[in-house]
C-alpha cells in the first residue's frame, strides 16, 4: 500500500503501533519487576516502581543454599557460555568443518548443564529444567529424523495414498488433544511407562507429527526432482540422493520446522501434567505457583516466569527470520 | 516415486500417527463406555452408553460449552479485526521500525501460554499494576467473579492469539498486487475503498485460514483457562476442555472424561469434515 502522508495521519500511525507494544510487553514488564521485589514490596500498594532490587527470587528458586563463592561461579559461568555461543556464531570463519564445532558446542553445553550441579546446590527447579531440555531436545530429533523421511515421501509420491494420509494428519491435528491424552494415561499405565522420558518424548512426537510432515512437505516441495534425479542417473540410491542432495539444502526449512516443534515440547502443559507425576518440565512446575496461600508465592511465580521465558527469548532471537518465514509460509501452525 | 519406496520413506510416521493417535481415538471411545476411575484403573467396569448420556444430560458439561462458544465468538473476529489493523499499519512504517515491532508483537505468541497467563494474572494481583489502575481511575475494587474471570480469560485469549494473525496478515500485504493499487489511485480511489476493494480481496484465502486455525483452537483452549479459572472458586468460568480435565483430574471419573472427549471431537467434525473436503480437492488436483 501507498504510505499515508499527512503528519496527523503518522503521528496516529506510531501511536497506534506503540499502544499495541505496550499492550503486548506489560505483562512481561510487570512480572519481570514484581521478580525483582522483596516479598514485602511485591504486596506494597499502591505498587512500588521505585526499589531495592533483590536476587533472592530467583536464588530460591534455582538454589539450595547459596555457596559463598557465589559471584566467581556466575562470572566463570557466564564465561563458558559467552565462549560457546561465541564458537557456534563464529564456525563459519574457523577453518574446521562446521559439523565439527556444532558438535563439540553442543557437547560444551551437555557438559555444563551435567556440571552445575556440582559446582553450586541447585534446587528442584534445575531438575525441572534439565528435565524440560531433555523433553524438548528428544522430540525435537525424533520428529524431525520421522518427519523429513516422511516429508519427502509426501513431497514425491502422487498417489491417492499420499493425499490420505496428509488430510487424515490434517483431521488429527485439529482434534482436541485430551481425546488421545487421557487414552495415553492408559496406556502408560498398562505399558508401565507412565513418568518416563520416553512416554512423554514418543506421545509428543506423535502429537506433532501431522503439522511436521504438512510443513516439511511444503519445503521439499520447493526443490526441484532433478536435483536428485541427476544424482540418481549418476548411479546413487534414493536414499542417498536424499540424504547427501536434498538435505543439505533443506537445512533452513528443517530449521523453520524444529522451531516449531521445540516451541511444542517446551510449552507443553496437558500431557506432562497428566502423564507425569514427578518428571516435570517447566509448565508443569511453575502452575504449581498459580495456587495456594503462601505468600512467597507471589515473587517466586514471577520469577520462575521469567527463568522460563528467557531461554526462549535467546533462542527466538537467533531464530527469528526462520519462525516468521514458517508462520508466513502459512502452510500449518504450530 | 514407487508405492513401495513411499511407504519405506513414510513408514515410521504412518506407524508412530497410527499406534499414537487413530488407536487412542478408538481407546478413548471405547474407555468412554466404562465406568473407571483412579481405583479401578485395572479394572474398567462395562457402562454402555451411560457415561455418554450423562454427559449429555450435564448442566456444566452445557454451561462450559456455552462459555467455550462465547469465548469462540469474541476472540476469533477480535483476533482477525486487530491483527488486520495492526498489519496495515506496521506495513505503513519503515523497514527498520518493523522490523522492531514485530519482534515485540511476537512475544505473546512464542511464550509458553501457561507462563504468559501466569504473568497477566500476575497484573491482576490484590497487589497488581492493573489493580491499581483500576482502583485509581475507575475507584472501584477489582473482584474475581464469575463475569471479571471470563472477561480476563477473554481479554487473554487475545492478547496470546492476535500475534498469529498479525504475521500472517502481514506476511500477506507483502504480496499486494502493487500494479493495481496504483491504478486505484490514479482514478482516484480513497484509502478506505483501495482496503475495501483490493487489499481484503487478496487476503481474504488467508483470512480463511486464520479463521479456521483460530476457531479450532479456540475450541481446545486449555493452558490459559486452567490457569486464570483457577481463581474462580466458583468454576463457572470453565471450557469444555478444563471441565474435562477436572472430571478426570479432580472428580476421578476417567470414563465419563473419555466420553467427554469424543463428545467434543464429534462437536468439532462440524466445522472440520467441510474443511478436509475441501483441502482433499485441491490436493487431488494439484497432483
Amino acid at each position: 500500500m501507498d504510505k499515508v502522508k499527512s503528519p496527523i495521519g503518522r503521528i496516529f500511525i506510531h501511536a497506534a503501533l506503540i499502544f499495541f507494544a505496550i499492550y503486548s510487553l506489560v505483562p512481561f514488564f510487570w512480572t519481570t519487576l514484581q521478580s525483582f521485589k522483596t516479598v514485602k514490596d511485591a504486596y506494597a500498594r499502591p505498587p512500588k516502581f521505585i526499589f531495592t532490587p533483590t536476587w533472592e527470587n530467583y536464588q530460591e528458586l534455582w538454589l539450595r543454599s547459596v555457596p559463598e563463592n557465589g559471584t566467581q561461579i556466575a562470572i566463570f559461568l557466564i564465561i563458558v557460555v559467552a565462549i560457546l555461543i561465541g564458537l557456534m556464531l563464529s564456525a563459519n570463519r574457523i577453518p574446521i568443518p562446521n559439523g565439527v564445532i556444532y558438535l563439540f558446542v553442543a557437547f560444551g553445553f551437555v557438559a555444563l548443564l551435567w556440571g552445575i550441579p556440582h559446582l553450586v546446590e541447585t534446587a528442584k527447579f534445575y531438575d525441572y529444567f534439565i528435565n524440560t531440555i531433555i523433553v524438548t531436545v528428544g522430540t525435537v530429533i525424533v520428529s524431525l529424523s520421522i518427519g523429513c523421511l516422511a516429508g519427502y515421501g509426501l513431497a514425491r509420491y502422487s498417489g491417492l495414498l499420499a493425499v490420505s494420509v496428509l488430510i487424515a494428519a490434517l483431521g488429527f491435528r485439529a482434534l482436541p488433544r485430551l481425546a488421545f491424552i487421557l487414552p495415553y494415561y492408559q496406556i502408560g499405565n498398562a505399558t508401565n511407562t507412565l513418568d518416563t522420558y520416553f512416554l512423554i518424548i514418543i506421545t509428543l512426537v506423535a502429537i506433532n507429527q501431522p503439522f511436521t510432515i504438512w510443513m516439511l512437505r511444503s519445503f521439499f516441495m520447493e526443490i526441484p526432482k532433478e536435483l536428485e534425479e541427476a544424482a540418481m542417473i549418476d548411479g546413487a540410491s534414493r536414499l542417498t540422493a536424499f540424504s547427501k542432495v536434498i538435505i543439505p539444502i533443506m537445512w533452513p526449512g528443517i530449521i523453520s520446522t524444529g522451531l516449531f516443534s521445540l516451541l511444542l515440547a517446551y510449552n507443553e502443559f496437558l500431557l506432562v501434567r497428566l502423564l507425569a507425576q514427578t518428571t516435570w518440565t517447566l509448565p508443569v512446575a511453575i502452575s504449581r505457583f498459580t495456587g495456594g496461600e503462601d505468600p512467597r508465592h507471589l515473587t517466586l511465580a514471577a520469577a520462575s516466569a521469567v527463568s522460563a521465558t528467557i531461554p526462549i527469548i535467546i533462542v527466538i532471537l537467533f531464530f527469528q527470520k526462520n519462525l516468521v518465514k514458517g508462520l508466513a509460509s502459512g502452510a500449518v501452525k504450530g | 516415486m514407487k508405492r513401495r519406496t513411499f511407504l519405506q520413506f513414510t513408514g515410521p510416521s504412518i506407524i508412530i500417527m497410527t499406534l499414537l493417535m487413530v488407536i487412542p481415538l478408538i481407546m478413548a471411545i471405547w474407555l468412554g463406555m466404562n465406568y473407571i476411575t483412579y481405583n479401578n484403573i485395572n479394572d474398567p467396569q462395562f457402562v454402555g452408553l451411560q457415561n455418554y448420556i450423562e454427559v449429555l444430560s450435564d448442566p456444566r458439561f452445557w454451561q462450559s460449552f456455552s462459555f467455550t462458544g462465547l469465548y469462540m465468538l469474541i476472540i476469533v473476529p477480535a483476533q482477525l479485526v486487530i491483527g488486520f489493523t495492526i498489519a496495515l499499519l506496521l506495513d505503513q512504517v519503515s523497514r527498520f521500525t518493523r522490523g522492531i515491532y514485530l519482534s515485540i508483537y511476537l512475544l505473546p505468541f512464542i511464550i509458553v501460554p501457561v507462563v504468559g497467563t501466569l504473568m497477566f494474572k500476575q497484573l491482576f494481583e490484590t497487589s497488581g499494576l492493573f489493580t491499581w489502575l483500576i482502583q485509581t481511575i475507575l475507584d472501584t475494587k477489582f473482584r474475581y467473579t464469575e463475569v471479571s474471570v471470563k472477561a480476563l480469560i477473554i481479554i487473554q485469549g487475545i492478547w496470546y492469539v492476535t500475534p498469529f494473525a498479525l504475521v500472517t496478515y502481514f506476511a500477506g500485504l507483502q504480496t499486494l498486487p502493487v500494479e493495481q493499487v496504483e491504478a486505484a489511485s490514479i482514478d482516484g480511489a480513497s484509502r478506505w475503498q483501495k482496503i475495501r476493494y483490493i487489499v481484503l480481496p487478496h487476503v481474504s484465502s488467508l483470512t480463511v485460514f486464520i479463521l479456521l486455525i483460530s476457531l479450532m483452537d479456540a475450541y481446545r483452549v486449555f493452558d490459559n483457562v486452567f490457569v486464570l479459572s483457577e481463581m474462580n472458586p466458583i468454576y463457572k468460568a470453565d471450557t469444555i476442555m478444563t471441565y474435562t480435565f477436572r472430571t478426570a483430574i479432580t472428580v476421578q471419573r476417567l470414563g465419563k472424561a473419555n466420553a467427554m472427549a469424543v463428545i467434543t471431537v464429534i462437536g468439532i467434525m462440524i466445522i472440520l469434515i467441510p474443511n478436509l473436503i475441501r483441502t482433499y480437492r485441491e490436493q487431488v488436483e494439484e497432483r
